[in-house]
């Protein structure tokens, strides 16, 4: 990854924000460019007996997995490798019987209004091509999901990582179908299951954030809808996006409430200063832009400090308790 | 990446935000030094088909900007302006929602306890017309009883594929009680207007008016009041 703290454009492509800190952001990248090398030294030491290893892995895995390797690795931990095994057909044959004129109707008008302002996506017509690929194939071969706005994001940031379509489709296969199952149907049942659960969790590591906005009358799918849908894409600085899929891919959802957690921890004060709704929903939008998510390494160590129980099970419990 | 920022900051500046300052008639002068002039504060949703241009409207109308590809709303965002009405300062908070079926479950939330809706719908597609009048439907049933409804037909500039007539929108709207303009985002037509014009419908003295302590679920509202120290009414309407 190139250092780019004089660009405007993010080593992913995307424009930065105008009030973009510069300064602050050269003082992490040249901390975070000896993390990358030597986390690349460390994985090539290990090669593939990286995965023999659970914990090891795990531990190599929430400190980033190096970007020439996180294709694989991703196809790899995530399960779409078996799912691409296991599947009675190929990518290009499934790309092949795409046909419903409103499914590709609908995902056309998107493409364009899928990262318009990421020059690889505006300059390079093989991206968009490679999205609707990815979009329309899924959208034909899982009905009960179809096209669901918000996979394009996802499907983008897939792609601008792996550079590779095929991949990318079985990824997505990987996090609809098994990942966050239930999010992306058209009740929606798993996202306002897992909004249950989020307002759970909260109430319990922050009572006080909790009550606040509780008393300021937000339900939490008016700030944090995105967080669940997009997995972070659009939400968060792309680096610290894909951090957090490293884990993702690997652990399983329930990552996504250490996040979740930990970005209302960091802004607690903010929130907690926040009198009505408008302001706390400002307050929910500057998070994408705050230093401590732009940190993503260290946001990273803070995501796995938070303390307490949130293993697979329960949430799995909560989940139960919430299901709709 | 997503387009927002705010104008309207904090307390009562006036006409706030980038962009379209020549809020035309409404734009009465700032009395130096003191206020005078009432501040009200409305909430206004978006709702209607997706890409119909619901956040393309807020953000000309907010930024006075347009992108010709403008991303698609995932949830909703949050955007405010501010105009000058007369002598009134009227804050409008907008919630501009994600318009795909799917996400239809989650815009109660949105409309409940708004005191304005605008519905939009694309003057070059028919089924958005459509989809707008069950937006409608559902807002005169579910919705605070009364809540000003605006039906936009945007896309204006693209008429010569116009496949929604101008006269069988008009007597829809007649029909329901509600404001019509056709708008487009692109050129800015009739798009500052469409809001002055549902200042101008919205109550502005009555303190319990504006649909805000109404009957169902505007429970936001009231909360909102309580926490916060006295800049809106006691039903989180309006006027001081
Ligand atoms: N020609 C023309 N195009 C417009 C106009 N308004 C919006 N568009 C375009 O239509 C597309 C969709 O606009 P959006 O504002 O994103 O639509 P939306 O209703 O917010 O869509 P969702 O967020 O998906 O619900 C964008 O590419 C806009 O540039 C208009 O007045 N004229
Ligand atoms: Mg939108």
């Amino acid at each position: 990854m190139a250092k780019s703290s004089y660009s405007k454009v993010d080593e992913y492509g995307f424009e930065r924000s105008e009030n973009f800190n510069y300064e602050s952001y050269d003082a992490f990248m040249s901390d975070y460019m000896r993390v990358l090398t030597r986390r690349a030294q460390r994985w090539n030491a290990l090669e593939n007996n990286i995965f023999r290893n659970t914990s090891v892995l795990k531990r190599f895995i929430r400190k980033g997995i190096p970007i020439d390797r996180r294709t694989d690795v991703w196809m790899r931990i995530s399960g779409a490798d078996k799912i691409k095994q296991n599947s009675q057909y190929s990518y290009s044959y499934m790309k092949k019987q795409i046909h419903n004129k409103a499914i590709i109707e609908t995902i056309k008008i998107d493409l364009p209004r899928t990262f318009p302002d990421n020059i690889y996506f505006i300059s390079n017509e093989a991206l968009p091509e490679m999205l609707f690929g990815v979009l329309a194939t899924f959208a034909h071969q899982n009905k009960e999901v179809g096209y669901c706005q918000g996979l394009n994001y996802i499907t983008g940031l897939l792609l601008l990582a792996t550079k590779d379509e095929e991949s990318s489709f079985w990824l997505l296969k990987a996090i609809v179908d098994q990942i966050l199952p239930q999010y992306y149907i058209s009740t929606m049942t798993g996202l306002l299951t897992d909004l249950d659960v989020l307002d759970d969790l909260i109430s319990k590591y922050e009572p006080v954030v909790s009550r606040h906005i509780k008393a300021i009358g937000m339900p939490w799918a008016m700030g944090t809808t995105k967080w669940f849908i997009c997995i972070f894409a659009e939400v968060l600085p792309t680096e610290t996006v894909y951090r957090i899929w490293d884990c993702l891919f690997y652990e399983g959802s329930k990552i996504i409430f250490r996040v979740a957690i930990t970005l209302i921890r960091l802004h607690k004060p903010e929130i907690l200063g926040a009198t009505e709704l408008g302001e706390l929903m400002m307050c929910f939008k500057a998070m994408r832009s705050s230093e401590a998510v732009i940190d993503c390494h260290q946001f990273m160590k803070d995501v796995f400090k938070l303390s307490g129980n949130l293993s697979k099970n329960s949430i799995q419990k909560l989940r139960e308790k919430y299901k709709k | 990446m997503s387009s927002g920022a705010s104008g309207g900051g904090g307390g009562g500046g006036a006409a706030s935000g980038g962009g379209n300052s020549n809020h035309q008639r409404g734009a009465a002068q700032r009395p130096n030094g003191q206020t005078q002039n009432k501040i009200c504060q409305f909430k206004l949703v978006l709702l209607g088909e997706s890409a119909v241009g619901k956040s393309s409207l807020v953000l000309r109308f907010v930024k006075g900007q347009f992108h010709e590809y403008q991303e698609s709303t995932i949830g909703a965002a949050f955007l405010t302006q501010t105009i000058c009405l007369d002598d009134t300062t009227v804050k409008f908070e907008i919630w501009d929602t994600a318009g795909q079926e799917r996400y239809h479950s989650l815009a109660p939330m949105y409309y409940r306890g708004a005191q304005a809706a605008i519905v939009v719908y694309d003057i070059t597609n028919q089924d958005t017309f459509g989809r707008a009048k069950t937006w409608v439907k559902e807002l005169q049933r579910q919705a605070s009883p009364t809540i000003v409804i605006a039906l936009a037909g945007n896309k204006q500039d693209l008429a010569n594929k116009r496949m929604v007539e101008y006269e069988e929108a008009q007597a829809y709207a007649d029909e329901n009680g509600l404001l019509f303009m056709e708008t487009s985002a692109k050129t800015a037509m009739n798009v500052s207007e469409i809001f002055l014009a549902i200042a101008r419908k919205l109550p502005k003295n009555d303190q319990s008016g504006g649909g805000g302590g109404g009957a169902g679920g505007s429970s936001q509202g009231r909360r909102l009041a309580e926490g916060d120290s006295g800049s809106r009414g006691p039903a989180g309407a309006c006027c001081k």
